[in-house]
């Protein structure tokens, strides 16, 4: 129960005029960034990590969990009016908000999804509190062994659940990462790898310009190539935006577990909120007494899929906090800017700053609070915000990708990477690439080169302890099943418990 | 072009890639004169990463002669080629070319204007609508230009190209 202790101590410390000064206005931009179409949280999130450089550490990541919590619930907005999900993690709330707004109940539907995102949100901390102690305590207990092979878990599954079509092509975009990884000076002997002849790439390709070019740039393409939507500007007199207490109450099952199924989706490392609110949304569908009502403006529809979107946000911190193993893109990119404000995420964080976890729960309580305010009180505002023509607030997002970029290192060499990174992500996307298993291939590269060596090393060559250890054996296990699980007889086999069980509920 | 296509020419790419790291990972320096442990040569991990990435273009190629709708859809479809073509022509021009050439804050008072008068200028339009157009990219300008430049260079005491 300490991290809960830990969580009422960090809303203590950042209760100050200035700390709740920092999170009304991030939390407000990162409404505004996921809300406008063409603009993720993981963009916003990288972006604002280039603007808060000069900040102290607490305010820097406060600000940046803020700007992520407001841009994730933010994506709902253009899902309801425009039908085009402001963020990926939006997807599934456009398919029962929308017809709401059609119908003339956009209010009620901000209201619904303000209500989901808030109580998914809260669940996923109340599980980061209280998961994420224990679990860095036993990361304690993690050799090269363990790391190296959780590397490899992390790249995998999350190329096979966020792959569109096949997971080959995951698995692909998260071995690209990983040779991305490969460049520059390697972390044992200092040796420079494949720097072609140029010396700026001694010191490899910071994570930073990279997630600037692949989510910044690439966004930007992807939004001036894609049509605009239509704006739904129906309105029913009976419309508000306060939602219905015994509407949340009647749900009450479905919030409690699209919030857990939110959280373990967040746990499970690169795969992120979209995936999140699909598996919520599909799980509330296949248990819902009012199954037809979904697709055709279903509360229940809605509810599921905001409170299974936001909760992956604490969900995702988890090991991205005990083990530096991001749990989606935007999570990834938080990890950077830890590093970058002196705090190293792993399992040593309990040790040197154990206090860490519940001030980032706390943080995140703060974020939904003026989240939930904003979404039930600027309902209008938000409806003008996605008016804006993208001429207009392209060149914006672009001179912030370019001078955020630049200003990381002060190198026009950066810049180019960003360039190349939003060429090379714009053509991947549009051929059906997932972006977050290359990002976590960048991050997880080095870690994952580092722990081979060094349990070779430690081995003097042998293989066995990598298989034998209870641990790596594991994740082996683990490995195994996730690619056989491609395999359809593979598949039947092992969901047929989970089949029987869900058949005994609804029964 | 059709997915199936575009995944063979890719499966190419990724398959010289492949063999790019394998033969670069295998011909890296061994440190053997530091007399390094045989199992933590630098060049490890790219060989195997190279083996790896032209199994899985191998794979892609093999999978794009499968009939289905996958590999019937077709890619960079569905928008538009001008608007795309002009933003990444403006926005690389701007990054790669002006950025470092001129000061910053011309260099992004320059691009800034054209994107938006690029895709919002109103050629049909009278001369009342292109004049506010005009106008209206020229403050976006300004403003973006000068507000970026004070919040880096004064705010975050960044030395600005």
């Amino acid at each position: 129960m300490s991290g809960l202790v830990d969580l009422f101590a960090g809303l203590g410390t950042l209760m100050t005029p200035a700390m709740l000064f920092h999170a009304a206005w991030a939390t407000l931009l990162g409404i505004v960034v996921g809300s406008l179409p063409g603009l993720t949280a993981t963009m916003g999130v990288a972006l604002m990590t280039t603007l808060t450089y000069s900040l102290d550490s607490t305010t820097a990541i406060f600000v940046l969990i803020c700007m992520y919590v407001g841009a994730i619930y933010g994506g709902s907005r253009s899902a309801i009016l425009l039908n085009i999900p402001g963020t990926p993690a939006s997807a599934a709330t456009s398919l029962d908000g929308y017809p709401l707004a059609r119908q003339g109940r956009a209010g009620y539907a901000m209201g619904l999804a303000t209500a989901g995102s808030a109580l998914g949100t809260l669940a996923g901390v109340l599980m980061l509190v209280l998961i994420a102690p224990p679990l860095a305590e036993a990361a304690l207990n993690f050799g090269s062994f363990e790391f190296f092979w959780l590397a490899v878990f992390g790249i995998l599954i999350s190329g096979q659940l966020t792959a569109d079509t096949t997971p080959l092509k995951g698995y692909i975009a998260g071995l690209l990462g990983l040779a991305v990884a490969m460049i520059g000076s390697e972390g044992i002997h200092a040796h420079v790898r494949f720097n072609l002849g140029v010396q700026d790439l001694n010191a490899g390709i910071a994570l930073i310009p990279a997630m600037v070019g692949a989510f910044g740039f690439a966004e930007v393409l992807t939004a001036m190539w894609n049509k605009a939507g239509e704006l739904a500007v129906k309105k029913d007199k009976s419309d508000r935006t306060i939602p219905d207490l015994a509407d949340i109450w009647r749900y009450k099952f479905t919030i409690a577990r699209s919030g857990v199924i939110g959280t373990i989706v967040g746990i499970i490392p690169g795969v992120g909120e979209d995936i999140g609110a699909w598996a919520s949304y599909a799980t509330a569908r296949k248990t819902s007494k009012e199954k037809e009502k979904f697709g055709h403006g279903s509360h229940e529809g809605l509810i599921a899929a905001e409170t299974g979107n936001s909760a992956v946000v604490p969900g995702s911190l988890i090991p991205a906090i005990t083990l530096a193993v991001p749990g989606s893109a935007s999570s990834a990119v938080l990890i950077a800017a830890l590093f970058i404000h002196g705090i190293r995420p792993g399992p040593l964080i309990m040790i040197e700053q154990p206090h860490f976890v519940g001030l980032i729960s706390a943080m995140v309580v703060i974020a939904t609070i003026f989240m939930a305010f904003y979404g039930l009180t600027l309902t209008r505002a938000f409806v003008q915000v996605l008016k804006v023509p993208y001429s207009y607030l392209m060149p914006v997002v672009f001179v912030l990708c370019v001078i955020g970029t630049f200003a990381l290192s002060q190198r026009i060499f950066d810049i180019w990477i960003m360039v190349f990174f939003g060429l090379v992500g714009f053509v991947l996307r549009q051929m059906k690439y997932p972006m977050a298993p290359l990002v976590l291939g960048i991050i997880l590269g080095d870690l994952l080169d580092k722990s081979l060596r060094r349990g070779l090393t430690l081995s003097d060559g042998e293989l066995a302890p990598f298989f034998t250890r209870p641990v790596s054996a594991a994740f082996v296990a683990l490995i195994v099943l996730s690619i056989a699980m491609n395999l359809a007889p593979v598949r039947r086999v092992a969901l047929a418990p989970f089949r029987w069980i869900g058949a005994r509920f609804n029964a | 072009m059709h997915m199936a296509l575009a995944d063979r020419l890719t499966a190419l790419l990724l398959f010289l890639l492949g063999l790019a790291l394998l033969v670069g990972g295998y011909t890296m320096d061994r440190l053997e004169i530091r007399q390094i442990h045989p199992a933590s040569i630098p060049g490890l991990v790219p060989m195997i990463l190279g083996v790896l990435l032209a199994l899985c273009a191998v794979l892609l190629f093999r999978s794009s002669y499968k009939s289905g709708q996958r590999n019937a859809e077709l890619v960079l479809s569905g928008g538009s080629w001008a608007r795309l073509g002009m933003t990444a022509g403006l926005c690389t021009v701007y990054a790669l070319a002006l950025v470092g050439w001129l000061p910053y804050f011309w260099a992004t008072l320059v691009f800034t204007t054209c994107f938006t008068l690029v895709f919002s200028f109103p050629l049909d339009g009278g001369r009342r609508a292109q004049l506010i157009a005009f106008a209206g990219a020229l403050v976006l300008g300004v403003v973006v230009s000068a507000g970026s430049s004070l919040l880096f260079r004064e705010l975050f005491l960044v030395r600005l190209p």
